[in-house]
This record gives C-alpha cells, sequence and structure tokens, in this order.
C-alpha cells in the first residue's frame, strides 16, 4: 500500500468513526470503535513519537466532532500509540522493525493479527470506559459495557484490517 | 547504540506523559463529572503520598519525639513531686501556732477510744503521713488525753490518760510544785497528784497545770482541780484532782510535738 493511499483510507476510516459515534448509539453497553485498529496500522517507520502525535490529533477530531467529553478519545487513545510498538514486537516479534515493513493478514497471519487488534481495543475500550464512568457506574455495567464494546468494535476493526492492511502483493 | 534507545525511549515516555496530561486538562475542563473524578482521584493520590512521606518522617523522628517525652515526664514527676512537698509543708504549717512555741500542732479526730480498761488506749486519724511522730502528747482545750506510742501512715495508736502506763508532770497553781499525774484507776475523770514536796502549800480547788518539765507537753495546760490530800511515807503529798477532760465525749485533739525532742533525748 502507497504511502498516500494509507492516509486517504485513514480519513476516510476517521470519517467513518465520526459516522459511528454520532449515530449508532445501540445501547449504551456497546460502544463501538475503530480507532484502536486505525493506530495499529500506522506505518512503522512513524514511529512511537508521530504514532502518538497522529493518535491525539484523530482522537480530538472525534472529541470535537462527536457528542460526548472533550479529550476522552484522545486520553484513550494515545497509550494505544504508545504501546505499539510493544504490542506488535510481543505478537508479530521484532522482525518487522529490522525490515521496517508493516504487518498484514497475509504475512503475520490472521491469528496474531486478532491478538495485536484484540490488545490494542481493550487496551483504548478499558481507559475509555473507566474514564467515561469517572466513578459513578458499577463495576458489572462498567464489565458487561467492556465485554460488550470489545466484541462489537473488534468485529468492526476486523473489518476495516482490509483498507489499512491490505495484501501486499495484491 | 543502546543509549540512543534508552534516550529514545524516555522521549517517547514524556511525550506520552505530556500528552496525557494535555488530554486529562480537556477532560477535566469540558466535563463536572470527570473534573470532579479526577480531583478526588488526585486528592486521594496526594493524601496517600502526604501519608506515607509524613508516616516515613515520623518513624524517623520517634527516637528524638521518645526522648522528649522522658525528659517532659522527668520534669513533670519533678513538679509532683514538688507540689507534694509544699502540700505536706503546707498542712504542718497550718498547725503551727504561737500559743505553744516550740510545738508542733497537729488536729486530729479520735476515731476510735477505750474507757473500760486498766490499760484505755485510742486512736486517731493522722499518722507520719500527717507529721505525727510517736512520743507526742495529745490534748484538748480542757486538758491531756494522752500520749501517742505508735505510728502508722494514716493512723497513730495513743495511750490515754486513763492508762496506768503512763504519767505526766503537773504543777499546781502557778507557783506550786510540781509532781506526776496519774490516773487513779477506778474514776474516770480523777488523777493523782503525787510526789508534792510537803513546803509547798496549796488549796482545794487550785487549778493543775502541765509542768513544761516533761518533753512531751508544753507548760501551762490546764489539766483539772485540786482536790483532798494525804501525806504518803512522811515525806510528799498526794493529791487528788479532778480533771476538767471528759474523756467520754472526747472526739476532737490536737496532738502536740516538741520540736527539740530528738535534740534534748540525745543528751
Amino acid at each position: 500500500m502507497k504511502r498516500g493511499e494509507f492516509w486517504i483510507a485513514y480519513v476516510l476510516l476517521l470519517v467513518a468513526q465520526l459516522l459511528l459515534s454520532n449515530y449508532f448509539h445501540v445501547t449504551p453497553y456497546i460502544f463501538l470503535t475503530i480507532l484502536p485498529v486505525m493506530v495499529l496500522c500506522i506505518p512503522i517507520r512513524v514511529g512511537t513519537v508521530g504514532a502518538m502525535l497522529i493518535a491525539a490529533l484523530t482522537g480530538l477530531t472525534v472529541d470535537y466532532l462527536s457528542e460526548g467529553v472533550l479529550g476522552l478519545n484522545a486520553l484513550a487513545l494515545v497509550p494505544v500509540a504508545f504501546a505499539r510498538n510493544g504490542i506488535i514486537g510481543l505478537v508479530f516479534g521484532r522482525e518487522l522493525f529490522a525490515r521496517k515493513e508493516d504487518f498484514s493478514v497475509e504475512r503475520c497471519g490472521f491469528g496474531k493479527v486478532a491478538m495485536a487488534l484484540f490488545l490494542s481495543t481493550l487496551l483504548f475500550l478499558v481507559i475509555y470506559i473507566w474514564a467515561d464512568g469517572a466513578g459513578t457506574r458499577p463495576l458489572w455495567f462498567n464489565g458487561l459495557r467492556l465485554a460488550a464494546s470489545l466484541g462489537a468494535s473488534f468485529v468492526v476493526s476486523l473489518l476495516t484490517l482490509g483498507v489499512l492492511a491490505p495484501d501486499p502483493r495484491k | 547504540m543502546r543509549g540512543r534507545g534508552i534516550l529514545s525511549k524516555l522521549a517517547n515516555l514524556v511525550i506520552f506523559i505530556l500528552l496525557e496530561i494535555a488530554c486529562l486538562h480537556l477532560v477535566t475542563n469540558s466535563a463536572a463529572l470527570q473534573r470532579t473524578w479526577i480531583a478526588r482521584g488526585s486528592h486521594a493520590f496526594m493524601g496517600t503520598v502526604w501519608g506515607a512521606s509524613e508516616s516515613v518522617r515520623n518513624y524517623f523522628s520517634l527516637s528524638a519525639e521518645n526522648k522528649k517525652l522522658v525528659e517532659e515526664n522527668y520534669a513533670l514527676q519533678q513538679q509532683l513531686a514538688k507540689a507534694q512537698q509544699r502540700l505536706r509543708q503546707a498542712r504542718i504549717d497550718t498547725t503551727k501556732t504561737d500559743s505553744h512555741p516550740g510545738y508542733t500542732l497537729t488536729p486530729a479526730e479520735v476515731v476510735k477510744i477505750s474507757r473500760n480498761k486498766q490499760h484505755n488506749y485510742l486512736i486517731l486519724n493522722r499518722g507520719f503521713e500527717d507529721g505525727i511522730q510517736e512520743k507526742s502528747g495529745i490534748v484538748t482545750p480542757k486538758g491531756v488525753v494522752g500520749i501517742i506510742d505508735a505510728v502508722s501512715e494514716h493512723h497513730a495508736f495513743a495511750l490515754s490518760l486513763q492508762n496506768h502506763d503512763i504519767s505526766i508532770s503537773a504543777r499546781i497553781g502557778d507557783e506550786g510544785g510540781s509532781g506526776i499525774l496519774v490516773w487513779d484507776g477506778i474514776h474516770s475523770n480523777i488523777a493523782l497528784l503525787k510526789e508534792i514536796p510537803l513546803q509547798y502549800h496549796y488549796q482545794p480547788g487550785d487549778t493543775v497545770f502541765t509542768s513544761g518539765h516533761s518533753l512531751l507537753f508544753p507548760p501551762d495546760i490546764p489539766l483539772g482541780v485540786a482536790g483532798e490530800s494525804r501525806v504518803i511515807n512522811g515525806a510528799t503529798n498526794e493529791i487528788t484532782v479532778t480533771l476538767f477532760q471528759d474523756f467520754s465525749s472526747v472526739r476532737y485533739v490536737t496532738v502536740v510535738h516538741n520540736d527539740s525532742f530528738d535534740e534534748i533525748e540525745a543528751f
């Protein structure tokens, strides 16, 4: 995937996230997000600092243009960018950094990609739901919301993988 | 290379913290609920940190604190001892009068008295804690009651004048001869003034006083009035004395102690 194509896809997915945030309020137990997968798929060559700045900017954009607490998405997304290299190294190994290659389902396998996606989404949702509740909601509610949101967001994020991390052989 | 890697990770961490602080700032400024929550969390955190630091500081200052407490305790004990000393002195001083210079007077109450034996006694409610000493006299405004024989912490045991074992030095009239006054052993208010030389004349009805020759009683305490007399062995008079003191009603007494008793006894 060429560099320009990725960022166009990134912006389009950002718009998609805005639509999800503004119009898909099915139940208070489910919070749909594709922001973690977007940050996870930022090219490795961008580096951690760049990824964190992009994550902060992305989160703030969503916060500004959607309903909710300003800064909440950015607060939860920056840690994903900070932990991104760690998650990639843990799941895919350090060779990707040595070769400066981005991951894809075809190259790394669905299981590993799904695991990386799961961990980044989990990290994002834990922080987001914890801060959104602000200590006013019971643990069972937060736990249920985390499980439901993680399941739904994980499925939606898997669908976006084809856009952000396509098969390099195609 | 390794140094650059560490620096890079450190820079990542610093930027991450800065971004998170900025995000938290935005969150607290945009939502009251989150602001309260974060403020509560930060207060709890600061409380824990301050509490822990205070505990550590207190732990390391325990030695100095203990030393300070020991010094305070010592100072308080000193003050207590001085106060007790002053209290004891005040009790003694308040009983001192000029009526019998050279004697210490201590008021006391009779808690037990016997009157129907040949060796009668009484017990007073004052002991050595109150300054009472052995070999002190017991008097009332009506005369002599007895002599302290033994002293405990808060009580004193005394031999009553109605006891064959004690005798006191007495004088008949203002200028009369001195003799020994003892209980007659029969009547509760009659005593015998013995060993009065024949050359001393008296009249029945003269007052008998303590002579002051004894170390136990100050002089000139009225004891009773002289009555009949008889000559003993052709050498001395034995005079019957009707005592002023009514032993059946004695309750409040005064203990008198010669301040120079020990010094004179040493001779």
